[in-house]
């Protein structure tokens, strides 16, 4: 039981969070949508799909029916960009963690496993800064005018999934959007350090809180073709996102289209101890463009990965799978140049904790990945690692 | 089971994987060190126009005397210049003052120290007294002197007088006790010594006393007891810091010495004429007692101006806290009454009032300027009459406009001017008040822009 509630604590102090940024396309439309998959799928460059064995994926919901104990999944993703412009705006690096996945699978009264979780759904955490000088009739006074967006969207997912016949399962989530968005807009004018009785200025700030909320659904199937092949699809729907101002709030409510999501993919063994895997997903998001206040900024999302998984290797005397990938994402909002693309080079390894027989009790899941992304004028290049901890049989 | 190269069925693969674990640990231990070392956050931060969605407009404006205040009242009484802990004298300055500085000794010490013929410092209550002298420790930074001297006198007080509420025409002035001088001005006094005060030769004048008027002073149960010094010189004017009454004895236990001891001054205050009335029309504040300057603050709730505002966003604008990055209230320098104008700088504070009501005795709250006050030099009150000087109220408007807004607390809207030190000096600074050319006038820095939206 104390374990239940250790377990239960840590969930709750994980909630996945898509308020620590990690990218100034975070700036963009409504953000840069986060792949809410474990470091398995991301060291394999995969969409999260399609794998073989029980994961839990926002995308791939009938996955869980895999699960042989309750489990707990938690996945932590640092890291460390570098940002260039070709326009001769600065250059700036920055770094950064985040909790983008958190779930708990458990078998529900021997019909199937119920999974609760939570994922970052886009990411809008930035910081922008502009000097200036503001003449006052009294002689020039420099300031700084500084924008804050703090935030972002998340989904709470409630699923179900089970095997529903040989090498066949199928499974469902509902879930609805939530999180909130902080952006606010301080002009600050210095002091005026040499006068003779320093003057000192208030800053200006203006700006607001708003709360999302919507609803999504997803479902999903895999088959398994003998024991040398799976494939995976799933479909998402979801309601337009609100996004409710505050009471003390100036801006005003709005409402945004979310695009239907679909998601195939597939695992095959190539030889004992040697797969791939390959995915990809859509989602048209030119629809959300109507809602938006920059013209031409939204465009269609498409992510293709593949990836090799050697499942023999073997480290400190315990399994752990080597894995490799790449995969490649036409990102959906625009800022500066055209529709941004991000391109990535997959690397990890598994490590199981503990093991009774062939059931992984804890384990652990690293990824390494090195990608850059680009529009024309901004240029990111970075270094992500993703950290997924699975805990089974508590 | 092996092939014709040596290695088992699938064996590519097994040498992959043997390879793959030797890369294994160095590959856990990466990634670990890259995990751990993002520990710390960097916001995404550009340096870049085009992420800021909006492009506020910050502007000055000034409201007159008419489009922000009302009910000036200038009151005096606050303090008495025995506060002060120095004394003033002058005659004829400015063409008008006159000051005395009224002095109360300590009583005189019983016993001094003393060494005996072997040298044995011994404690010695048998002192002769033989004569003595009171010397003035005058303020030597701002003298004011005719031809670089001051002639001075000191005389013996013949009536009681009350160190607190003494003044010109009375000794002592209570609510239930009014006595008033025989001769206004501290007098009768008996005539004791004049000296000549010349700074370049020190801080200190000396009125030396005869030893009939030492033994007169060392009864302490004479009422009168004390002394009274005066300007001599015509339109001097100086600061008495302290004053000491210096006792020549002559010890029992070594009868051929002479020894000093000190009775300390336990009374110091000054008395002053002509007493200055308010102003009909203007803004005053400091002397002894200080004088403070009430008004009435409002504040605009809609500005419709000045035209770059309205270029920027929609007039008329809401003014809001929010927006208000500065306010400062921007009084002229008056000359002042030459018998009371300043000879150091004067300071200038803003409090709240806050209960209008119980003026003149309403409780002020915290300074808006801070300790020392906005420091005006002494010559803006004179020849540099028409000086501008800005004092913020920042906090005070914004607490206004806080308050039309919606807080809690109801924000005093009464504001009072007046010296951060209260008294400090017998000068006072005068302002130009409503009416006058250099009325006061309200300056605010507005920010206004655009609400701010989701992209």
């Amino acid at each position: 039981m104390n374990k239940r509630i250790a377990v239960l604590a840590a969930f709750a102090t994980l909630w996945p969070s898509s308020i620590l940024g990690q990218s100034l396309l975070n700036a963009a439309g409504l953000g840069l949508p986060s792949l809410s998959v474990d470091a398995r799928a991301r060291a394999l460059g995969g969409v999260g799909i399609g794998l073989r064995g029980g994961t839990l994926s926002a995308s791939d919901p009938a996955a869980a029916a895999y699960f042989g104990l309750p489990a707990v999944v938690m996945t932590a993703q640092p890291s460390w960009v570098t940002a260039d412009r070709s326009d001769g705006v600065s250059s700036t690096s920055f770094k950064g963690t985040r909790f983008p996945q958190l779930g708990i699978a458990y078998p529900a009264f021997g019909v199937g496993i119920v999974t609760v979780s939570a994922e970052s759904f886009m990411d809008q955490r930035f910081e922008a800064q502009k000097p200036l000088t503001i003449d006052l009739g009294e002689g020039p006074v420099p300031a700084t005018d500084s924008f804050v967006s703090e935030g972002g969207v998340s989904r709470i997912r409630l699923g179900f999934a089970r095997v529903v016949g040989e090498g066949v399962a199928v499974g469902f989530s509902v879930g609805r959007y939530t999180g909130s968005v902080t952006r606010r807009l301080t002009r600050a004018l210095d002091e005026d350090s040499t006068a003779t009785s320093p003057t000192s200025f208030d800053p200006y700030t203006s700006g607001g809180l708003w709360g999302y909320s919507g609803t999504t659904l997803t479902a999903g199937a895999s088959l398994s073709v003998g024991s040398f092949a799976q494939v995976g699809g799933s479909m998402t729907w979801s309601s337009a996102l609100s996004a409710k101002a505050s009471e003390d709030t100036d801006g005003e409510d709005r409402s945004f289209d979310v695009p239907f999501e679909l998601h195939l993919g597939a695992s095959a063994v190539l030889a004992p101890g040697l797969s791939l895997n390959a995915g990809v997903s859509r989602a048209d998001w030119s629809g959300v463009e109507a809602d938006l206040e920059a013209p031409g900024s939204a465009g269609s999302s498409l992510s293709f990965g593949v990836g090799m998984e050697l499942s023999r290797a073997r480290l400190f005397g315990r399994s752990a799978p080597l894995r490799f990938g790449y995969r490649h994402t036409d990102l959906p909002f625009a800022m500066l140049g055209d529709q941004p693309t991000e391109s990535v080079w997959t690397g990890g390894l598994g490590l199981a904790l503990a093991e009774v027989g062939e059931l992984i009790r804890a384990g652990v899941d690293l990824a390494l990945e090195k990608g850059n992304r680009t529009d024309g004028v901004l240029d990111e290049r970075f270094w992500r690692a993703a950290l997924t901890l699975r805990l089974a049989g508590f | 089971m092996t092939n014709e190269n040596g290695t088992r069925p699938g064996g590519r693969v097994e040498d992959i994987v043997d390879s793959a674990n030797r890369c294994s640990k160095a590959a856990l231990a990466a990634t670990l060190w890259l995990v751990l070392g993002a520990c710390g956050e960097e916001v995404p931060t550009a340096v870049d126009d085009a992420l800021i969605p909006d492009d506020p407009v910050t502007v000055e404006v000034r409201l007159s005397w008419e489009e922000f205040a009302s009910n000036l009242q200038v009151l005096g009484g606050y303090g008495s210049p025995q506060e002060l802990g120095t004394g003033v004298a002058a005659h004829e300055y400015g063409g008008s003052l006159e000051a005395r500085t009224l002095v109360g000794f300590a009583p005189y010490p019983v016993a001094a120290s003393v060494p005996d013929s072997t040298g044995t410092t011994r404690v010695d209550s048998t002192l002769t007294r033989i004569g003595g002298r009171v010397v003035a420790r005058l303020d030597t930074v701002s003298p004011v002197l005719v031809d670089g001297v001051a002639e001075l006198a000191l005389g013996a007080t013949t009536q009681e007088w009350h160190a607190r509420t003494a003044n010109w025409d009375f000794s002592v002035d209570t609510v239930l006790d009014q006595r008033p001088w025989p001769e206004p001005g501290g007098g009768p006094v008996i005539a004791l010594a004049t000296a000549v005060w010349d700074p370049t030769q020190g801080d200190s004048v000396v009125f030396e006393l005869d030893s009939a008027q030492v033994e007169l002073w060392a009864d302490t149960a004479d009422v009168t007891r004390g002394a009274r010094l005066d300007a001599l010189t015509a339109g001097a004017r100086v600061k008495v810091l302290d004053a000491n009454l210096r006792i020549d004895v002559r010890p029992s236990v070594h009868p051929d010495t002479v020894i000093q001891v000190t009775a300390g001054r336990n009374r110091l205050t000054f008395l002053y004429t002509p007493k200055p009335e308010p102003p009909p029309d203007g803004i005053r504040i400091g002397g002894a007692p200080a004088w403070r300057s009430v008004l009435d603050v409002s504040v605009p709730s809609q500005l419709e101006g000045p035209a770059e505002l309205c270029a920027a966003v929609t007039c008329p604008v809401r003014l809001t806290s929010r927006q208000l990055n500065q306010a400062s209230l921007i009084l002229t320098t008056r000359r002042s009454d030459p018998a009371f104008q300043p000879t150091d700088s004067v300071g200038v504070d803003l409090r709240p009032v806050l209960d209008r009501d119980a003026l003149p005795k309403a409780p002020l709250g915290s300074s808006l300027v801070g300790a020392l006050g906005k420091r005006v030099p002494a010559s803006a009150f004179g020849d540099g009459e028409g000086t501008q000087v800005e004092v913020p109220l920042t906090a005070f408007l914004k607490a206004i406009l806080e308050s039309e807004e919606g807080a809690d607390i109801s924000a005093p809207r009464t504001l009072a001017i007046l010296s951060p030190f209260e008294p400090i000096s017998i000068s006072f600074g005068s302002f130009f008040g409503p009416g006058t050319a250099g009325a006061p006038v309200l300056k605010l820095i507005v920010t206004a822009g655009r609400s701010i939206q989701l992209p």
